[in-house]
């Protein structure tokens, strides 16, 4: 399972919906419930997801789905 | 405002205003997450909610009964609360991020006939739909055609009703907005609101905020809080005054674009969001041509002094804070242009509002002494009543008051100073968050047999969530229990909700009746004395 997809499916987990299909350019405004404090559920979940640990740069640094993908699979690779 | 005794908060704010010569002034300079602009006038608007309002009308909605939006910031969050309103059907407004526990709480003590929603919120509907007997209709924005299952699509409706509607002449004692507060004790509570409430919110849009027909104005608030439909739709509009409406969540860039490009002059916002913009990098706002804003306002919270400095020194602006709750509808304390701000201060009482600080005896507090603060009733957005509830409504009324349950002192010059609240209720970023509800919920998670939840101090949110558990013998707290809770109270409860920290301990502190003694967990997690333990039940 690629990145892309097992990362779909940590969002359909954390925002509970089914219908959730990400993209590379999905935002925080893409997706209903994707708040500050949501967004703190999705980084615990993709660090439990990917086996990863994110630091404050690296979240911070995060735009939109397709620079949380590089950044895991950065992680992945290192 | 009022003319020929009509209070009809959706009227005045539509077809009043293309009356008074503002029909083809810009009403609601919609920009989407995606900065995408759209212009809806007044007659826009008064000819949407007309829409809206027949298609409930068609679908048998009757006056009193009660009909809710579970939307982000969208148009038609907008129209569909003035048709409803129109109607004289009573209109409640829900969080988005709401879970499934807040929202049959809240749908089924109102016992609310319709909901108007998106495609993404309907699964945590369905999954309560069963036990809520009097939701008959469900309405999609974001679906074409009509379901076969019933689900309604908004586009439909309005497509297929007229655009022509009169709202019946409306007392001023008509029940109009319906919010739901929570309380450190019990299930959320219904805070009914009057038509006459436009009265207050059109006197502090005009008072407190200064907004006059030409202003360019933006209130960042979500329609679910009051600040949202109070100042976000019903105290500007009942003005003829043009709002800015972005349904994009906080990015300081295209908050700064927005008050640059689109020429506000008068911003309102929240404490939470200002302190995020404090630690954004000063270059966002060098440059930043503001010369048109003339005023910030804040509410939600206190507003800390290093926020007011902050502003001074990179906006050059001065930022006033205001203090008001659900139940009051309408700004009661207050700085403002023309007082001078005491940075942390909450103010002074809005014009026409009889504030005090009232001892626990029941007599007035010398200045600077702490007591609770308290309103003198009457002002018109006063509720009246918690719905299903007015025993609780009575109790807050004492000794010709309504205590408000903060705390706070006055000092010698009239300035009132914010200090806490009486209860255990959570502000966490301006959203008051009920322990009971979250420990509840905690509960129903397999693993855990006990559950305390309290405020603490949070540089951002001003208080967050700290949930203390215990578990049952056999469990172990792994990182992927602590997942499972925090989506949990999210999915259940709301996002605002999750504990920002959850700690394990043996035992969560009780007094002899079983009651959660959380100022001990709170001195626990503060390092304080927990003060008289002597009613803490024993092992």
């Amino acid at each position: 399972m690629d990145t892309k997809t097992k990362l779909q499916g940590i969002f359909r987990q954390v925002f509970d919906d089914d219908s959730i299909v990400i993209e590379r350019a999905t935002t925080a405004d893409d997706i209903d419930g994707w708040d500050s404090l949501s967004h703190m559920n999705l980084i615990v979940a993709v660090e439990m997801g990917f086996s990863i640990r994110f630091n404050v740069k690296d979240v911070r640094a995060l735009k939109d789905v397709g620079d949380l993908i590089d950044i895991i699979d950065k992680k992945l690779a290192g | 405002m009022i003319i020929n005794g009509q209070y009809n908060i959706g009227h005045i704010c539509t077809r009043q205003q293309c009356d008074l010569g503002r029909g083809d002034k810009v009403a609601m300079r919609w920009i989407s997450q995606h900065m995408e602009l759209h212009d809806y006038t007044f007659r826009d608007l008064d000819l949407q909610s007309n829409r809206f309002a027949n298609a409930l009308q068609g679908l048998g909605f009757q006056p009193g009964d009660a009909c809710f939006t579970l939307l982000p910031k969208m148009p038609e969050q907008f129209f569909s609360f003035l048709g409803i309103l129109k109607l004289q059907v009573v209109a409640g407004t829900l969080f988005s991020n709401f879970g499934e526990e807040a929202l049959l709480d809240r749908l089924g003590d109102s016992r609310a006939r319709g909901i108007i929603t998106k495609k993404s919120f309907l699964k945590k509907l369905t999954r309560i739909r069963g036990q809520l007997p009097n939701l008959t209709t469900v309405i999609l924005v974001d679906i074409d055609q009509h379901q076969a299952d019933g689900v309604l699509s908004y586009p439909q409706l309005v497509r297929e009703a007229s655009d022509q509607f009169s709202a019946a002449p409306t007392s001023a004692q008509t029940p109009s907005v319906l919010h739901y507060t929570s309380g450190s004790t019990g299930k959320p509570k219904g805070v009914q609101h009057l038509h006459q409430s436009v009265l207050s919110q059109n006197r502090t849009a005009r008072e407190v905020l200064q907004l006059t027909k030409d202003e360019i104005y933006w209130c960042t608030a979500d329609q679910g809080w009051v600040t949202g439909t109070s100042y976000g739709i019903i105290g500007p509009w009942s003005l003829g005054v043009t709002q800015v409406h972005f349904g994009g969540g906080y990015n300081a860039e295209h908050w700064f674009n927005i008050l640059e490009q689109e020429k506000v002059t008068v911003w309102y916002s929240a404490p939470t969001a200002l302190r995020m913009l404090l630690r954004e990098e000063p270059e966002l706002f060098t440059g930043r041509d503001l010369s048109l804003l003339k005023h910030i306002f804040s509410v939600g919270e206190p507003l800390n002094p290093e926020v007011i400095h902050w502003a001074r020194r990179t906006l050059g602006k001065e930022i006033y804070d205001t203090w008001f709750q659900t139940e009051t509808g309408a700004i009661m304390i207050s700085n403002r242009p023309g007082l001078e701000v005491r940075p942390g201060s909450m103010g002074q009482p809005a014009p026409g509002i009889e504030a005090a600080i009232i001892a626990d005896d029941g007599s007035p507090a010398d200045d600077g002494e702490q007591g609770n603060l308290c309103v003198r009733p009457g002002w018109p957005s006063m509720f009246s009543t918690y719905l299903n509830n007015d025993e609780v409504y009575r109790q807050k009324f004492r000794g010709g008051y309504y205590y408000s349950g903060d705390t706070a002192f006055k000092d010698a010059d009239g300035y009132f100073w914010f200090l806490g609240r009486s209860d255990d209720v959570i502000n966490t970023a301006g959203h008051l968050v009920s322990p009971f509800e979250v420990e509840s919920a905690l509960l129903e998670i397999p693993e855990i047999a006990e559950s305390g939840v309290i405020a603490a101090p949070d540089e951002l949110l001003f208080e967050k969530v700290v949930a203390y558990i215990s578990l049952h013998a056999q469990a172990e707290y792994t990182p992927e229990l602590e997942l499972r809770i925090r989506l949990y109270i999210s999915n259940k409860v709301s996002t605002i909700a999750t504990p920002q920290e959850i700690h394990v301990i043996d035992k969560i502190p009780k007094n002899k009746s079983g009651k959660i003694m959380r100022r001990v967990l709170k001195a626990r997690y503060l390092g304080t004395d927990a003060g008289d333990t002597s009613t803490m039940e024993e092992d």
